[in-house]
């Protein structure tokens, strides 16, 4: 008999997460909200979201979000959006406005978060976030995650327009800019980069895939898919593999694995090689490993899982490739924009 | 690194006599938050009088320290970065010891992202690129803060030869300095090292296509002297022999030539990979077995087939039959990938 997930110690470790994260992740301290988006889209890939973070818990970690949204203060409206976590001090508390900043990742998770504990972003300022996206665009089209930084990349860019879809608003975002952004990023074995000449990566596959499939232009940039999924397929050895010759890793089951649904190729995949290897590194007290016997984390459960989901559609529900959300959350989502 | 520094590791902030006038700011938190971390006290004592001195924009060489502190055990606080970029140079804070200090970061977060970016505002503010536009390339590459840079990069490479965010700050250096010619000589170093290094590959695509040229996506394929397209050719197949199954040589030459010399792929490679499979001995057998061997002849022949319309149907038919074979014997595992590849070689297209 194949061999299933163990649901029931996932579900409790990532519960365990959202309770209390242990003192060594201080590393993580800026991106709470992030593993806060992690831990329950996991739940949400296992079917226990309801089960674990039940409705009379979900108004306090509701508030908890949305005292992260930064409230407008003189001078601040390119720092506004969400935060990563509370580690900045009381809004109030400063006149120095880059010291409270929002953050487009930080944006991207918290809406995820509030969508899937049931919120309909009532909430949410809208008109500061997308006025936010607008500055963040930079010349080449690419995006940097708050203001005051260098870094730029396709992560971003995904956030951006995560962001604009979940709000049904791309005005903040110059898309064709985007789209010729990312265009120059497809390099010369079919895989995609950070940025022009570098290093063909998983992740960045994922924020470039999922961001033109958000857009609408993924025909436009890969008209013939075939390179791309060429190289998604060859990254395939038992479990993903992020880079040429890097050993497999389970988050790529999620970046890479969603990819090649969203270029439509899931019926090219040996789905019982990737399950295979999650099932490998599945921790024997929960949560899911990097690689084979190692310590379990959040990220990599959360992805190891959803990765693991489109490989086995009767074992879990289905996640939504381009949004880290149950398909059930982005179908409300489309029918409230279609009855707009 | 100044005493304060030595000290604080054991004495609480709030019980020094330095920190008197400065009232630290707690982190307000509703009740039940989600993802609470376990905050140490040392933490909580450092971040309460970070919060402060942030709030007021204090500029000052304990501020300066107590970053590099949150920094050292909290590298992903996105907004301390761009403080202390500010601390630095209101400070007149001294660049080697800041690089020295960034080196020290380095080592022990090896794949944060917001340590290279401030490295490069680092050095773009020490070295205008325009102040040094007229050195030779052997001149600039002995220039002290270059070499140092060069020296950074190699040294995490050294630590780990995959480092994604120090061979793309190697892009940045060489691209931002022009020193085109010892980048080069240091992949084929690393390739010597280890032929299947991916990043080293990469670079390479880097260094002859890169050149100069401000990439954009509506610019054609620039395309590849036949010279460099045959010596680039030569280098790839000595590659190939050392491991035949390493997907790098491989999909970089095929890459490459289907880009900026595609004749080449059909006129020269081919004739010398079919060569080397056919040789006849222990090591061609190995060679002719391998999925790369295969799925580089499916390319090839479908480039050569859209460029002679009029050989089209027979040079698909080989390739059909290479899917083929590498579904059944060659890359079994992917077999429903090479059927799918096999429906696409159409003339159609």
């Amino acid at each position: 008999m194949a061999p299933t997930l163990s649901v029931d110690k996932h579900a409790r470790y990532f519960k365990h997460c959202l309770t209390m994260l242990p003192a060594k992740t201080v590393s993580l301290d800026a991106t709470r909200m992030t593993l806060t988006h992690i831990c329950l889209a996991g739940l949400a890939a296992l079917g226990r979201l309801d089960e674990m973070v039940p409705d009379n818990k979900r108004g306090e970690m509701v508030e908890w979000i949305y005292a992260q949204q930064i409230p407008a203060a003189p001078g601040n409206a390119a720092y506004r959006g969400f935060r990563g976590g509370s580690l900045f001090g009381p809004h109030g508390a400063c006149e120095n406005v880059a010291a409270n900043s929002g953050n487009v990742a930080a944006t991207y998770s918290a809406l995820c978060a509030l969508l899937l504990l049931g919120d309909d972003l009532s909430r949410v300022d809208r008109k500061a976030i997308v006025y936010v996206l607008r500055q963040l665009q930079q010349p080449s089209g690419s995006f940097v995650p708050h203001p005051g930084t260098t870094e730029r990349d396709p992560r971003f860019i995904f956030c951006a327009c995560a962001t604009s879809y979940i709000l049904d608003d791309w005005s903040g975002i110059d898309r064709d800019a985007a789209t010729r952004y990312i265009k120059s990023c497809v390099n010369f074995d079919g895989g995609m980069t950070q940025a022009p000449f570098q290093e063909s990566h998983g992740g960045h596959l994922y924020c470039c895939v999922a961001s033109l499939s958000l857009m609408g232009t993924l025909d436009a940039v890969l008209p013939d898919r075939s390179r791309t999924l060429r190289w998604a397929m060859l990254h395939q050895n038992g479990g993903y593999q992020g880079r040429t010759n890097k050993a497999p890793d389970t988050c790529y089951s999620f970046w890479i694995g969603a990819s090649v649904e969203m270029l439509g190729g899931h019926a090219l995949l040996n789905t019982d090689e990737v399950a295979s290897f999650i099932h490998k590194c599945e921790s024997a007290y929960g949560g899911v490993s990097k690689v084979p016997d190692a310590n379990p984390d959040p990220l990599h459960s959360a992805l190891g899982i959803a990765g693991y989901g489109f490989c086995r559609p009767s074992e879990l529900p289905r996640m939504s490739p381009e949004l880290l959300l149950p398909e059930s959350v982005v179908q409300g989502l489309r029918s409230k924009c279609a009855a707009k | 690194m100044s005493d304060s520094d030595s000290n604080s590791l054991n004495v609480p902030l709030k019980e020094q006599e330095e920190w008197e006038d400065v009232t630290p700011i707690p982190q307000e938190e509703e009740a039940n938050t989600v993802c609470p971390i376990a905050y140490t006290d040392e933490y909580s004592d450092m971040m309460g009088y970070l919060r402060a001195v942030m709030a007021k924009c204090e500029v000052s060489q304990r501020a300066l320290d107590l970053t590099g502190r949150v920094i050292k055990v909290n590298p992903g606080h996105y907004t301390v970065w761009m403080y202390r970029k500010k601390l630095v140079e209101e400070l007149g804070t001294d660049s080697e010891s800041e690089l020295d200090w960034v080196t020290e970061i380095s080592e022990i977060h090896h794949k944060n992202y917001q340590l290279w970016h401030y490295r490069e505002a680092l050095i773009s503010r020490l070295l205008d690129p325009k102040t040094v536009e007229d050195l030779t390339q052997d001149q600039l590459v002995g220039h002290p803060a270059i070499r140092r840079e060069l020296l950074f990069a190699s040294n995490a490479i050294d630590g780990d030869s995959k480092n994604f965010h120090a061979w793309s700050y190697r892009q940045w250096i060489v691209r931002t300095y022009g020193i085109w010619d010892q980048e080069l000589v240091f992949i084929e170093t690393m390739i010597n090292e280890d032929v299947r290094n991916n990043s080293a590959w990469n670079q390479r695509y880097f260094v002859l296509i890169g050149d100069g040229r401000g990439k954009s996506a509506s610019e054609p394929e620039p395309p590849l002297e036949d010279s460099l397209a045959d010596r680039e050719i030569d280098y790839s197949i000595e590659k190939i022999i050392l491991a035949p199954n390493n997907e790098c040589p491989w999909s970089y030459i095929t890459g490459l030539l289907l880009r900026h010399a595609p004749k080449k792929l059909y006129t020269t490679l081919l004739p010398k990979i079919q060569e080397l499979a056919a040789a006849g001995s222990d090591y061609a057998a190995c060679i002719a077995s391998t999925a790369m061997y295969w799925s580089t002849l499916v390319d090839i022949y479908e480039c050569q087939a859209k460029a002679l319309p009029d050989q089209a149907s027979a040079l698909l038919d080989i390739a059909r039959d290479a899917c083929d074979l590498l579904a059944s014997d060659h890359d079994p595992m992917r077999n429903r990938y090479w059927d799918f590849r096999k429906s696409q070689l159409t003339m159609s297209k």
